[in-house]
């Protein structure tokens, strides 16, 4: 069970059109090291125009360059990354950051680490693991460019994360995921359904470690930028019957998150969440969970 | 510091705050020190790493000591560009300095914003009788080794 035509019906049984999308180049400035720069301005004479991005506080689309954005003085000076506009969205969700202490559970190559301690100023406390060696050595790169300074990395699977005898006030779990067509163009040729399911049971698992670490009145934002629904809604009805978690209102584009998947009717719950299909920016999912009563 | 005194620069930090790790050196907050744990692979502010018995500074380091009383160059957006590059300074690119002019010296090389680009090496004496398409300082690290040395994007 592969191939375009396989998942294409599939996302017309969910009750989404499928269009060929392109996603566009977007940008995060760096707050805390861009304040009083006027970076926008800095750019414009570089050749490099942005256009603000309406659902994200410093999120901007690229709209032309006639340089590399990855290669600017600018960049390199950590005043902003290159992070895909949907992408940005999960560190946005978390209520107050500053001064807590976060878990980045599947970090690497940083992206949403460097953004999680710009909401947080600097302040407080990330832990940001992630199992492959290569990929930390880009999350270092990526947290020495852009000075963070309030992060400590380790190789640890997010699946032993209760290992470092921390509670979390916050955790992220960008699970690792099937990822999407818009964002890999040979994406139905290499993935199966059965690829899917292989996720989808990884993601059950880093969830429910993160929900041992998580302290009393934390939170758990879920994302994936996988369109499959089990890897999505599927999930988080599953971390609410098991987990002893609910999910909370979100305040970002996308439409609610399904209840009701090929047949299979889930939490009412999950509609909180937001799945955003492929357009201007990948294909998406996220979610934000928060624990019920002590545990 | 000895890096930092190679600088001009009257720099120390907190021994109790820095931690090694293979070699490489971070600096920690009181929040960082009380839960880090054996076997981190990174932590709070990267300073440097020593390699063969030689120091090579972060650019968090370099940063921190362009705020102190380092040598210090500014150059001109051209030259700052083609420092970022891996090239070196001409005469002709140098605003204005700050500290040591002598030959010999190490300075840190800033853009016309203060951010620090990188450092180097003054090769000739930055007190006159100079052409200005001359190179004066050496390029030693520039913020463009972020580029050389990725692997991902």
């Amino acid at each position: 069970m592969s191939g375009k035509e396989f998942f294409v019906n599939r996302y017309e049984k969910l009750g989404w059109k499928f269009v060929d999308a392109t996603p566009r180049q977007a940008i995060r400035m760096n707050l805390t090291n861009a304040k009083g720069k006027n970076l926008k301005e800095r750019l414009r004479k570089v050749g490099v125009s942005l256009e603000k991005i309406p659902f994200l506080e410093s999120g901007y689309w690229v709209s032309e360059s006639q340089v590399s954005v990855g290669a600017t003085t600018e960049y390199l000076l950590g005043l902003y990354s290159i992070q895909e506009a949907a992408a940005q969205i999960p560190a946005t969700l978390f209520a107050d950051l500053k001064g807590k202490k976060v878990l980045d559970a599947c970090a690497a190559p940083g992206g949403k680490t460097v953004q999680l301690a710009d909401l947080m100023g600097n302040s407080g406390l990330i832990v940001a693991l992630d199992v492959d060696r290569k990929r930390l050595a880009a999350l270092a790169n990526h947290l020495e460019r852009c000075h963070i300074s309030n992060t400590i990395v380790y190789q640890l699977d997010a699946r032993q994360a209760s290992k470092l005898k921390i509670k979390f006030d916050r955790i992220l779990v960008d699970a690792p995921c099937s990822g999407n067509f818009a964002a890999d163009k040979n994406w139905f040729k290499r993935r199966t359904i059965a690829d899917v399911e292989r996720n989808a049971q990884l993601q059950r698992e880093i969830l429910a470690e993160a929900a041992t670490c998580l302290s009393y009145e934390g939170e758990i934002v879920y994302s994936t930028c996988s369109l499959e629904p089990e890897e999505n809604e599927v999930n988080m009805d599953w971390a609410v019957k098991h987990l002893h978690l609910q999910i909370e209102e979100i305040n970002c584009p996308g439409q609610e998150g399904l209840t009701n998947v090929f047949g299979k009717k889930l939490d009412g719950s999950v509609a909180k969440c937001r799945r955003i299909w492929p357009g201007e920016t990948q294909g998406f999912f996220v979610c934000k969970l928060k624990r019920v009563g002590k545990r | 510091m000895k890096f930092a005194s190679q600088l001009g620069a009257r720099f120390a930090l907190n021994a109790e705050f820095v931690v090694n790790r293979d070699g490489r050196y971070f600096l920690l907050n009181e929040a960082l020190r009380k839960v880090v744990c054996k076997g981190f692979y990174y932590a709070g502010t990267y300073l440097g790493k020593v390699k063969n018995g030689k120091f090579f500074p972060s650019f968090n380091l370099l940063a921190m000591l362009a705020k102190s009383d380092a040598n210090k160059v500014i150059v001109d957006r051209q030259a700052a560009w083609l420092f970022t590059c891996g090239r070196d300074i001409f005469k002709k690119g140098i605003v204005a300095v700050y500290g040591s002019r002598k030959k010999g010296a190490h300075t840190l090389v800033l853009n016309e914003f203060g951010e620090c680009l990188g450092f180097g090496r003054i090769v000739c004496s930055l007190d006159g009788g100079i052409r200005d398409a001359e190179v004066v300082v050496k390029n030693i690290l520039d913020v463009g080794d972020f580029l050389r040395r990725e692997v991902y994007v």
